[in-house]
């Protein structure tokens, strides 16, 4: 189980990542944390002729804060979310959501950056950064810089709307106003295994944000729900709400039924926990 | 625990032989070995599960640098001598090939073998060979299989009836299962597979000039797989070597050698170069042998006090295409075992094997646990259908200990048992009583699902079929006194290094350090069996016993005649020969060992030279164990996931020579049972594609999904010297009903019921509806 | 093919390599440090786990080439240079926590990692942190027990 081979690029700044990428097109495929690529290439499910490794791109590194904005560049390591407290702080979804991803030895490796990129319908940060309206920041050829919000850069399995020249730089999650309430749910067959469903869960005086994981071809936000809640709605209501228009997918492991059971009950769930998070910190 | 029987060192937890190599990296696996101008292979396997092969173009990959040989079954087939893989197991089965010909029949079967410099070479050439096959409609379905309209997997034997075995129904049987207080089920459990951490692999080097062929390779089975390569190549038995070093797990799928180590061996031999093979996970999952996969239909009829008094069971057993090992082996002894540790006056049995057009079955752990497993459901859901609680329905029917020695239905022998302690132990250790309390509480105030469940049996291990039940040791004492035994087995972690080593240390009254145990390595050991079946300490332990008895009995003489002392008199005490009562009249046994070898006219006369002795074991048919599986669950209504709170052995393996050992096996077995119970599905669509082809698919249990194990052990000595019994498989037998009957008996609280496994989120809320 | 150059268990290392040769690949093949194994070659069974600049990771989830410059520690570099057990090593010998030993390295790895971490581990958290590592032999009982004795043990 050896991945084919490919030409290997180790640029050291995002412009000269944008130039690779514009001058391979669809040949090329950045390599980031390589989790979810790399098990691809081993099992040669997928080839490119080039790989380009962002690993060396020292801007990609690191979170800062901008007034109510936390910046995630994207090549940071998934665990720092979880390693680091002013995350928890800022944006607990993000702290929360991280151990349930995969292991710990794939999160020292595992970027923020490439989880979002990769757009695994199943995968927690896209989620997140739809339940809580993130936007993700976009490089292109010549220093381009353009914002995509959470809820149209998921399109499909997969698939995001990044242009094949340009590279995820950072996720720009809002910072929640004091008080909010969070919670992720997830039900998987495993711990650490990718989830059959899951939901993230935000919720503030006014507002509230609920993205469903796994039961579709891209992070699911429930606009319906989220009004019924804002509203009032008790949790189950707000869970019917939630999984009415869900078509989840059937697999080896669970049925489209099955999953939307389970993810009616945790949309539950996480609204229950969220509120109570809320009532916490108010 | 009490251990009546342990000794300085059999009965202790002596600290394993081999852990330090292994903590250290230091381990030497197969892929571990490196020969100058080794090349590197992979298969290109049958993407089709039945069909013909239309094309086979090697030409591109042949062409690509790096590439040595891209070989077909033209290149192969027609120089392979018999494919059989073992010498134990002699039924007539599928007609095996190495490479495939004409047609393929499943998923995964060999069809080209790619040698290179390198893996990611050969990989690179196997995409570019071009195969070409006109899919058939394949046998999927075993249940469907013997149906007239389905086609036949193997067209040279004209039926997918593999092997049958089947007992008349007397007529007072025939009464009782029409009569009243019948129960009957259906029982499935899904095909699942061994995997062993480290998959399979072959190094194999062949030397034209000498004639000989060397092969280092992941077995279990070192003697069986030297002659299964002389068999296939041609070079005779005693030019064929082969080593196992460190063997990363088998669970049986490395105690016969299967289809693609043969294959390798005999482009070996044919191209004269150096091969390494090593299987990658996705082949692994694919086409190394499966497991499990049964179906039974089971029938018990009762009294009026639900006591068992008939008992019926149709099996059928999925065979797959190529199973490796015997046809239908294990379900023989799914019917004869089949009542297990209850009384049953009267019953009878069908058990039939059959083709499919998917990956052959193999041994695994317990290759007959279907017997148990369908019994032990059987019995919870006979309890619920005349009312009384499971646990009562066994304390009815169990054989009690009083009434050994018990001949089953079948006709088997049953004694040296305690099935009704073991039920006993296991349901105080639980806290039977206490949990049905609280499960109540908990569905009355909470809703909440607890179920408790039982999985009790007995393992008839070793012995029953020649020469799987005979092993040879070779003790040999060297001039220091230290002594090196040479035994056949092929350890892949059980720790035989040291168990061996502690009955030859306590058989010699040496120390445990100045024992080494040489094995795994065909051409400096004695033919044996392997390890496998749950053997070795009966089997290869009393080798051992016997060959240090004459090794014992020539120290003492020569120590008599340097002491002028009576033999009668003198016995061995910390490495010490000494006047029995008078340990200052003695002599070392180092000197002994110096005298034997080095000084050579200070023996008795006529006294032959050295001291070393080779002796064999034969056990007999049946050295019974038995164990009791408890667990408790909780069924998450909302979820579908089940989880287990606590899990309970007791087993009675006789004496251990190892406790430590014992309980490592055990927790083994039973996590692989958690696995095979709730996560592991080997899955094949329709038309024969397997859809669980990596590890993101196919589930092992982690940590998370494991409970701390609970042991109590009872002892009752086996006859057999040192009163050892097998124990390696139970673990693996006795948790899959357990687990079963706890969640069915937590479902039973909403009247909801299961018949399969694994126990998905999707079964669960099937049975919740 | 590139150059790299990295510092294996404290030793500098040069080499050339293939881009698409794997970290895991590179230690066993062109370091001969067969101590880290390959149980599934797509970043599932944990057996391949090294340290890398002081992080547990899946060497077979690595390009060489990525490791250019990096600070790398298998399971050879654990242990004392006389063959001495670490204290984790030990604690998996005293509490039975490897049976036929192929996933050992990388469980080793995992819990030093652990260790280094979080000294006093709870028994989920223990449970939770090496979740990412497969065992087909011990049922993860012994594991489990050494990890909780090498914490005891190191306070």
């Amino acid at each position: 189980m050896k991945p084919a081979p490919f030409e290997y690029h180790a640029p050291d700044t995002i412009d000269e990542v944008c130039a690779l990428l514009a001058e391979y097109g669809d040949e090329a495929k950045v390599l980031a944390g390589g989790q979810s690529l790399v098990p691809m290439l081993a099992l040669r499910l997928t080839r490119f002729e080039h790989l380009v490794d962002v690993n060396r791109v020292g801007e990609l590194a690191g979170v800062a804060r901008e007034n109510g904005t936390l910046v995630v560049r994207a090549g940071t390591r998934q665990r720092v979310m979880e390693r680091d407290a002013s995350i928890e702080a800022a944006v607990p979804l993000l702290a929360r959501a991280t151990p349930l991803i995969g292991h710990f030895q794939i999160r020292n490796r595992g970027t923020v950056g490439g989880s979002l990129a990769h757009a695994d319908p199943a995968s927690e940060y896209p989620a997140v950064a739809v339940a809580l309206g993130a936007e993700m920041e976009l490089a292109g050829r010549n220093g381009a810089r353009r914002r995509v919000g959470a809820d149209d850069f998921f399109v499909g399995t997969w698939t995001t709307a990044a242009e094949p020249d340009e590279l995820l730089v950072a996720a720009r999650f809002p910072v929640w106003p004091a008080p909010s309430g969070f919670a992720i749910e997830e039900v998987a067959r495993r711990h650490g295994d990718f989830a059959l469903a899951g939901v993230a869960c935000a919720v503030t005086s006014g507002r509230a944000g609920i993205a469903l994981f796994g039961v579709g071809s891209m992070p699911v936000r429930a606009l319906a729900a989220e009004q019924a809640l804002v509203a009032g709605a008790s949790a189950t209501d707000v869970a019917h709400a939630a999984v009415a228009e869900l078509e989840p997918p059937t697999d080896v492991h669970a049925s489209a039924s099955t999953r939307l059971r389970i993810a009616r009950h945790l949309v539950e769930r996480a609204v229950t926990r969220a509120q109570e998070d809320l009532s916490a910190a108010g | 625990m009490s251990l009546s029987t342990a000794g300085r060192f059999v009965g202790q937890s002596v600290k394993r032989r081999e852990d330090p190599r292994l903590l250290t990296g230091h381990g030497r696996y197969v892929d571990d070995i490196v020969i100058p101008g080794m090349l590197h292979c992979t298969f290109v396997r049958s993407d089709a599960a039945r069909g013909r092969i239309v094309r086979v173009d090697v030409d591109a990959a042949r062409a690509l640098d790096g590439v040595i040989a891209v070989l077909t079954a033209d290149d192969l087939n027609p120089h392979a001598g018999t494919m059989q893989p073992t010498m134990l197991l002699t039924t007539p089965g599928a007609p095996l090939r190495p490479l495939a010909a004409t047609d393929v029949r499943f998923v995964g079967e060999p069809i080209v073998l790619v040698v290179a410099e390198s893996r990611y070479l050969a990989e690179d050439a196997a995409e570019l060979v071009e195969i070409e096959i006109e899919s058939e409609p394949a046998v999927i379905d075993v249940e469907r299989a013997l149906d007239a309209d389905v086609p036949i997997v193997h067209p040279e034997l004209g039926t997918n009836l593999g092997a049958e075995m089947a007992f008349p129904i007397a007529p007072e049987l025939e009464a009782l299962l029409q009569g009243e207080n019948v129960v009957k089920r259906t029982f499935r459990q899904q095909r699942h597979t061994p995997v062993p951490m480290e998959t399979r692999g072959v190094v194999v080097e062949y030397e034209p000039a000498a004639g000989e062929l060397h092969a280092w390779m992941s077995t279990q089975n070192p003697h069986e797989a030297k002659h299964a390569m002389a068999r296939v190549t041609g070079v005779p038995a005693h030019l064929v070597r082969v080593e196992g070093h460190d063997v990363g797990g088998g669970f049986g799928q490395k105690f016969f050698t299967p289809r693609e180590e043969l294959v390798v061996a005999l482009a070996a031999r044919r191209l004269g170069r150096t091969l390494k093979w090593i299987e990658d996970r996705r082949e692994n999952l694919i086409a190394s042998n499966h497991a499990r996969a049964d179906v039974a239909h089971c029938t018990f009829a009762h009294d009026a006090d639900g006591r068992l008094t008939g008992s019926y069971i149709d099996h059928i057993e999925d065979a797959g295409s190529f199973p490796i090992g015997a046809t239908g082996g294990a379900g023989a002894l799914v019917g004869l075992l089949f009542t297990g540790p209850y009384k049953c006056p009267v019953a009878s049995l069908r058990t039939r094997a059959v083709w499919t057009n998917t990956c052959g079955r193999g041994a695994y752990r317990g290759p007959w646990m279907f017997e148990t497993v369908a019994r032990e459901q059987m019995v919870d859901a006979a309890a619920r259908a005349i009312g009384i609680d499971p646990l009562e329905w066994r304390r009815r029917n169990v054989v009690p200990t009083a009434e050994l020695p018990y001949t089953l239905p079948t006709g088997l022998p049953l004694d040296m048992v305690s099935p009704s302690e073991t039920l006993e132990q296991a349901v105080e250790i639980i806290g039977y009583d206490a949990f049905r309390v609280e499960q109540r509480r908990a569905f009355a105030e909470e809703g909440r699902l607890l179920g408790v469940g039982l999985g009790l049996y007995v393992e008839p291990s070793t012995g029953m079929m020649d020469p799987m039940g005979t092993e040879t040791a070779v003790v040999r004492v060297n001039p220091t006194g230290q002594v090196t035994v040479a035994l056949g087995t092929g350890s892949h972690g059980q720790g035989i290094e040291t168990t061996m080593a502690q009955v030859v240390a306590e058989e010699l009254g040496i120390d445990y350090d100045d024992v080494t145990i040489v094995q795994g390595d065909s051409s400096v050991t004695a033919y044996g069996r392997g390890t496998g079946g749950s053997g070795t300490a009966v089997i290869a332990g009393n080798s051992c016993r016997n060959a240090c008895a004459i090794v014992r009995t020539k120290a003492i003489e020569i120590a008599a005649h340097l002491m002028e002392a009576a033999p009668d008199d003198l016995e061995i005490v910390d490495a010490q020969i000494a006047v029995r009562g008078t340990p200052t009249r003695s002599v070392a046994w180092a000197e002994v060992a110096r005298i034997a070898h080095l000084e050579t006219a200070r023996l008795p006369d006529g006294m032959e030279v050295g001291l070393e002795a080779t002796a064999t074991f034969k056990a007999p048919a049946f050295s019974w164990s038995n164990a009791c599986h408890a667990c408790t669950v909780e069924v998450d209504r909302a979820t579908g996931v089940v989880t287990i709170l606590r899990y309970v052995v007791s087993e009675d393996c006789g004496v251990m020579i190892n406790p430590m050992i014992v309980e490592g096996q055990v927790a083994g077995g039973v996590v692989q049972g958690i696995g095979g119970t709730l996560y592991e599905h080997f899955i094949y669509d329709d038309d024969g594609n397997p859809l669980t082809t990596t590890f993101m698919d196919y589930l092992l249990p982690t940590t998370t999904e494991v409970p701390t194990i609970e042991y109590g052990h009872v002892e009752t000595p086996a006859p057999t010297p040192g009163g050892h019994k097998g124990m390696g498989e139970g673990g693996a037998i006795g948790s899959p009903p357990a687990i079963f009957n706890a969640v069915a008996d937590a479902l039973a609280l909403v009247g909801a019921t299961i018949d399969h496994t694994p126990l998905s989120p999707d079964v669960i809320f099937a049975a919740l509806g | 093919m590139l150059p790299v150059e990295m510092t294996v268990n404290g030793g500098r290392r040069r080499g050339v390599v293939e881009p698409r040769r794997t970290l895991a690949d590179y230690l066993r093949e062109d370091c001969a440090l067969t101590g880290t194994h390959l149980g599934c070659e797509h970043g599932v069974c944990g057996a391949c786990t090294v340290f890398l600049d002081g992080e547990a990771v899946r060497s077979c989830l690595l390009f060489a080439v990525q490791a250019d410059g990096s600070e790398v520690t298998t399971i050879e570099g654990l242990g004392g240079a006389d063959g001495a057990l670490s204290p984790v090593q030990d604690a998996f010998r005293e509490e039975h926590g490897l049976q036929c030993g192929f996933c050992t390295p990388g469980f080793v790895v995992s819990v030093t990692a652990l260790l280094a971490e979080n000294s006093a581990p709870s028994e989920t958290e223990v449970r939770e942190a090496l979740s990412g590592n497969l065992c087909r032999c011990t049922g993860y009982q012994g594991i489990v027990r050494a990890v909780q004795r090498a914490a005891e043990e190191s306070r």
